[in-house]
């Protein structure tokens, strides 16, 4: 999944000689809390609502007015990402400086914004369900060709994979969760037991007295 | 008296010998009903009509349904769902489909045009089938299609589902229907088929607050289910005033089902059984119809089954079952026949974290009438 995937394009942007209370007006108004700050349609800095609420806010020294500039208070030299960035990249690179937000950039225009949100949302699509089917929850010794072993299984029966989730789990292992376009996973789960796999989901019922 | 409907055509809803969705279940079902001595008086419908079908599914879903059904090719018929490990194609499965749509229609039918109050159609339930896509062993939605004749003679339906799967299709088909509210108790589409059915699927535009899911957390027992039961259906019907119910009676949410993870016992189903019918006393001045649904444990589902033939009948429940029924399906139950109508005590083996568990289902039905309720008042 790449950035253009998963960004807000086009993305709102403000003057820097916007007053604070106008640029916070804006926000309310568009649900927002980042704004890209544009100079001449060149990416200058970004603001968000949190930089205005605290360079008016008491808790500083000498709090600016509501007639205060963005240029004042916005973050300048942002860093920015590109649509054809991987998202994991453009979270990592996000989590690793604290960040909210990235301005995404072609050519050196600002053609979108990717957000925190946009990351959660980009979670929900990786791991949820937009076709009937059922969970099938693997663990898998951390070796070339297991995964295969277990798709080409699936394969053979036929069965479509709408998505598949794959992490490491300890030093030698790996957990697989599939979504599977079936009803019958118990059955599907027995099979790959006689097939040695081990299967955490459907577990075996408890057994009837 | 109560009407049950049935034709021996339904029994060609048959995915094949090996398939979980199984008419012999029915068969099973009734053979018990007869060898207790009761003589079951059956209506019989007429195959639902390629219109009636229309009023649901699209032309272009229901013309593949059509050719495969006469044995043509269909090079994209996975894409509709059809020819699927869950949905093998047979030859005649759109007629087949019809009848059971068609049973469900006449149960319709007598509740509005004949003034019965409780009706039971043995058979159908496929509450999987979308507009366009056959899924779960579904292929023509026989309750949406059922359920829009009701609206459409201005009887409001209030649909409820026990089903242990998410009843995907009928609040899909219905979802922005303010004529119809739909609550759906099922396994949580975290881990079970088909995967929706949280309480945030609330229902769009003029039905926003009337589609109600309650996910409920795997190895659920009665106690719990019927908790959460008592806490969001008398208050749903109550706000709703629905002038009929049409209840999914699936029997899979039962301990010894193979294909989910509900904890149900039989006399969890007397219980939830019997709540209804009392609703539908209370609210809907007794009219109920009945469908069947999933059920994949043979002995489970025929007992549930009889139950509900007999709590429609104000019949006695017996307490052991006949000899002759257990040896003439005694290989079906794998040597094993129930000796008794009632699961024994317990049933199955201890569910550790049963406070966890209902503990979060209560919070489930909780959020879901907070979420709920805002569109209500």
């Amino acid at each position: 999944m790449l950035v253009r995937d998963i960004m807000s394009s086009p993305a709102v942007s403000i003057p820097p000689a916007m007053t604070l209370e106008d640029a916070y007006r804006m926000m309310q108004q568009k649900g927002i809390r980042h704004l890209p700050v544009l100079d001449e349609g060149r990416l200058v800095g970004v603001i968000t609502d949190r930089d205005l609420r605290l360079a008016t806010s008491t808790f500083v020294r000498s709090p600016l007015s509501l007639q205060g500039r963005v240029s004042e208070v916005m973050c300048g030299e942002p860093m920015t990402a590109e649509a054809g960035d991987p998202v994991e990249d453009v979270a990592f690179r996000m989590r690793e400086r604290k960040i909210g937000c990235l301005p995404v950039m072609d050519d050196g225009q600002l053609i979108g914004i990717v957000t925190g949100v946009d990351l959660l949302d980009a979670l929900l699509r990786m791991t949820g369900v937009n076709k009937p089917s059922g969970r099938l929850e693997v663990r898998l010794p951390d070796h070339p060709g297991e995964l295969a072993r277990l798709t080409s299984f699936l394969s053979h029966r036929n069965l479509n994979v709408h998505s598949i989730l794959t992490y490491p789990e300890g030093r030698d292992s790996t957990r697989t969760v599939l979504r599977i376009g079936s009803i019958e996973t118990r059955a599907l789960a027995n099979d790959l037991r006689r097939a040695d796999f081990e299967v955490l989901w459907p577990p075996e019922k408890p057994c009837p007295r | 008296m109560p009407s049950v409907i049935y034709h021996p055509a339904y029994r060609n809803y048959s995915f094949g010998e090996q398939h979980s969705f199984s008419p012999l279940r029915v068969d099973i079902m009734l053979d018990l009903l007869e060898s207790l001595g009761h003589r079951v008086e059956t209506i019989e419908p007429e195959p639902a009509t390629r219109q009636d079908i229309l009023g649901v599914h699209s032309d272009y879903y229901v013309r593949r349904v059509e050719t495969l059904s006469a044995g043509g090719d269909v090079p994209d018929c996975a894409d509709y769902g059809l020819g699927t490990p869950d949905n093998p194609i047979f030859p005649g499965m759109d007629e087949a489909a019809r009848w059971l749509v068609g049973g469900a229609l006449h149960g319709a039918r007598l509740i509005w045009e004949k003034g019965e109050k409780r009706v039971l159609q043995l058979g159908g339930g496929l509450h999987h089938a979308l507009r366009n896509i056959a899924s779960g062993f579904c292929i023509y939605n026989d309750l949406a299609i059922a359920i829009n004749w009701l609206t459409g003679h201005g009887l409001w339906v209030a649909y409820i589902d026990i089903d242990v799967h998410h009843g995907d299709g009928v609040q899909q088909i219905l979802y922005d229907d303010k004529r119809v509210m739909t609550i759906s108790f099922h396994e949580s589409g975290q881990y079970l088929f088909p995967g929706t059915g949280e309480i945030h699927e609330l229902g769009s535009g003029a039905g926003r607050g009337l589609k109600l899911n309650v996910p409920l957390e795997p190895f659920t027992e009665g106690e719990s289910y019927l908790e959460v039961f008592d806490q969001v259906v008398p208050a749903a019907l109550r706000q709703f005033r629905p002038g009929v119910l049409v209840v999914q009676a699936g029997a899979d949410a039962h301990f010894a089902d193979p294909l989910a993870d509900l904890m149900l016992a039989t006399r969890d189903y007397e219980a939830i059984f019997r709540r209804i019918l009392g609703w539908a006393d209370e609210f809907t001045a007794g009219r109920v119809l009945f469908t069947l649904g999933g059920g994949y444990s043979f002995s489970a589902a025929a007992r549930v089954w009889a139950l509900l033939y007999l709590l429609i009948h104000d019949l006695p429940l017996p307490t052991d079952l006949p000899e002759v029924w257990r040896s003439r399906w005694s290989r079906i139950f794998d040597g094993q026949p129930p000796a008794a109508l009632h699961d024994p005590n317990p049933g199955h083996a201890e569910i550790p974290n049963r406070e966890e568990i209902a503990h979060r289902n209560r919070q489930v039905a909780k959020r879901l009438l907070e979420a709920a309720s805002h569109y209500w008042f």
